[in-house]
Order: structure tokens, then sequence, then C-alpha cells
């Protein structure tokens, strides 16, 4: 039995930790605290007199006992298209087809359009998380400051959310889909020490800093490779038939003919690595996103 | 001996686990505006008189599924007199999915009411 929404959510929690993504956790934990309040105070509406635990009794009878519930998600997890994160099976290609095949995979092109959009997303993002951080923690020496302080971290946490559907989406790694909240019935000022004392909204905060630095180095190398690859690969033509130089960082130059072989297959290459990387660096962004923006 | 209560518990759990879908996927079709887990659960709750064949909390899990599927879409609505919550509406793909279950339904309920109509002759 439980005394409040609270042990229900612990219980539940508990249950589905043994096994389950955080994320999944963080989704089972917020549509069960959704629906036992809404239930809870449509009961106290009723039934006035009655305790929590009291009123909880039927509605648990009715929602399942956390362990079934946990059963629910646990057994539904794998049909929820996982994205992108199917178990790895063995490749037996040969090392040219493997550099090559990486030209038709979405996943390594939706992480290089993820390492393009970082420039867009570090600037919104990271751009607020370093102004609205400084300009709002410079307010708090004034009495306007604090509530303006708590809206920039709530700011955040939406922003978190965002992101994570960006890096779901485009990363394939699976993140929360339900915004966290804070419990119901606390005071204004409860809440807000919740809220500066919850340690994920600093680890919030701290992801969307880093983005800024990490959108423009992401951006910058990538787009630098595509450029390359792209330029070396349509050299031969553009050179010979339409007399058209390299540009190599403002200098006009011609290849030597004898070389143009040369620069069209490293421009080949040079295409597919980079998109090994940016599913390699895409891996590598989507751990750090999870262990930042996921709820421990 | 196998025990009743156990082997009748499986089999609801094995029957549930598709006609959740096709159950929500239907009440949302029918709805005029998107609805929230807690009201989906009241409506079902409200339009049958028997015991209900699944747990509310079991209901999420489908709706997730249901959306990580494209079949529903949803989004987060910050409630001013409680938590945020969850609304979903149906896609056009998830109309189109619902016409063809419902005739694989008719086609398997006839199938095996003609079979559990015999036995009732015996």
């Amino acid at each position: 039995m439980c005394k409040s929404v609270q042990e229900y959510l612990d219980k539940l929690k508990k249950e589905l930790g043994r096994s389950a993504d955080p994320a999944l956790i963080q989704d089972a934990l917020s549509d069960a605290e959704t629906h036992l309040r809404i239930a809870l105070d449509e009961e106290k509406s009723k039934s006035p007199g009655l305790s929590e635990a009291e009123l909880l009794i039927p509605i648990v009878a009715k929602y399942g006992a956390p362990a079934e519930v946990a059963a629910a998600y646990l057994a539904m997890e794998p049909h929820i298209f996982p994205i992108r994160e199917q178990p790895p099976h063995p490749d037996t290609r040969s090392l040219l087809s493997k550099i090559f095949a990486v030209l038709a995979d979405s996943r390594a092109w939706s992480a290089f359009f993820y390492m393009l959009l970082a420039f867009v997303t570090g600037i919104l993002f990271g751009g607020w998380a370093i102004l609205g951080g400084i300009v709002s923690a410079g307010s708090l020496i004034f009495i306007i400051g604090l509530p303006l302080f708590g809206l920039f971290l709530l700011s955040i946490r939406g922003i978190a959310l965002l992101e994570g559907r960006i890096v779901e989406a485009l990363l394939g790694v699976r993140m929360p889909r339900r915004p966290l909240f804070v419990q119901k019935g606390l005071t204004w000022s409860d809440r807000y020490i919740a809220l500066v004392k919850d340690k994920y909204s600093w680890r919030a905060l701290l992801y969307a800093a880093m983005l800024f630095p990490l959108g423009l180095i992401y951006t910058s190398l990538f787009s630098l490779l595509f450029v390359f690859s792209l330029s070396f690969i349509t050299s031969p033509v553009l050179e010979l038939i339409f007399r058209l130089p390299l540009d190599l960082f403002g200098d006009d130059v011609f290849t030597p003919v004898w070389f143009l072989p040369v620069v069209f297959i490293a421009g080949l290459l040079l295409l597919p690595l980079t998109l090994h990387l940016a599913r390699l660096v895409g891996r590598l962004h989507g751990r750090f996103a999870k262990a930042m923006l996921v709820r421990k | 001996m196998v025990d009743t209560t156990d082997a009748n518990k499986k089999f609801q759990k094995e029957l549930n686990a598709g006609t959740a879908a096709l159950v929500l996927l239907s009440i949302l079709a029918r709805s005029d505006e998107p609805m929230y887990g807690y009201r989906i659960a009241k409506l079902m709750e409200a339009s049958t008189d028997s015991a209900p064949m699944m747990k509310q909390g079991a209901l999420y899990p489908v709706l997730r599924s249901l959306e990580g599927s494209g079949l529903l879409e949803s989004y987060v609505d910050p409630s001013v007199s409680g938590p945020p919550r969850r609304y979903y509406k149906i896609t056009d793909s998830g109309l189109a999915t619902l016409k063809n279950w419902t005739k694989i339904w008719d086609q398997t309920k006839s199938f095996v009411d003609s079979f559990l109509e015999r036995n009732n002759d015996v």
C-alpha cells in the first residue's frame, strides 16, 4: 500500500530501476505522477475528509501496483521505435564497402545534420545560457532578481527538453519525452528552493552553456570537411573543363594534371570518412547529452 | 495442474497486448479534440459495466508506443490547476491503420466466434 504519490513513485522507480533506461524511467514516473495527482485532486473534491493514503487505495487499484505498471512499460519498450538503437549485428563486409556504405546510412547523415545544426542550437541555447545566466545572476543583488533567476532556470529546463528531442531525433539516443515538474502542493518559496537545489537544473545549464563552444566546433569542422571533400571530388571537372582553380585559403591553385586523380580519390574517401566521424562524434555527444539531461 | 487464475491472467494479458492499441486508436479517432491519458482511462472505465480489462497504468506505455510508430501525436499542456498534461491526437496514418486493424479484428472475431459457437452447440 502506498501512503502518498511520492511513495508510489519511489516504488515504481525501484521496480523500473533494475533494468530500464533512465529516459524510460523519467517518462514512466511523469505519466504516473500526472495520472495519480489528477485522480487524487478529483477524489479529494468528492471526499474531502479522507487522507491521501485512503484516497490512493482505489486509485492505485485501478492504475496498477508499481510492479504491474513497471512490467507494462518494460514489456512495451522494445516496441517503441527505439528510434535507431538497434542491436548490432556482425559485419562481414569488406573494408572498402564498410567505408562507402556510410553514404547510404541515414544515421550518419542525420548525425552530420546535427553537427551543422549545432551552430544554430549552440548560439541560441548556449548564448541564452551564458548571457541569460550572467544577467539573471547579476540581477540577484536586487529583489526582482530572485524571480528572474527562477524563470531563467525554468527556461533552461525547457531548452533541455527541446535539445533532448533534437538529440533523440538526429542522434538516435533515447531521451526523456516528458517534462519534469515540481511536486504539487508546495509553496512558491519551496518550489523555488527545490528548483535551485535540483542538480538537474545545474546540469542542464552547464550542458546548454557547453553547447555554445561545441556547436561552433562541430559546425566549423564538419562544414570544412564536407566542402573540402566536395571540392576535391569536383576538381578534375572544374579545373580541366571549366578552368576554375581550387581556392585554398584565399590562394587560387591549379592542381598539376597528373595529381588530379589523387585529389579526386582523396575527395571520394574524405566524404565517407567525414560521415564516419560525424557518426562517431554524434554517438559521443549523445552519451554526453544523456549523462547531462536525464534525471538520475 | 495449471493454476486457472494464472492461466486466465496470462490469457488476458496476451489479448490485451493487441486490443489495447486498437481501442485507444478508436477512442482517439472518435474524439473531436486531443485527449490526455487520465481522461482516456476514465472514458474507458465509464463505457463498460464489466471489470476493466487492463490497469490504467498499462495504457500509457501503449500510448507511447503508438506515438512512437507515428499513429498518434502529442503535445504537453502546462495545466494551471495541476501537473502538465500530455494530450494525444490521432494522425492520418493512425486513421488508416485503425481502418486496417478494424478489418483484421472483424475477421479474427468471426473466426474465433465460429469455433466458440460450435463448442456451445456440443
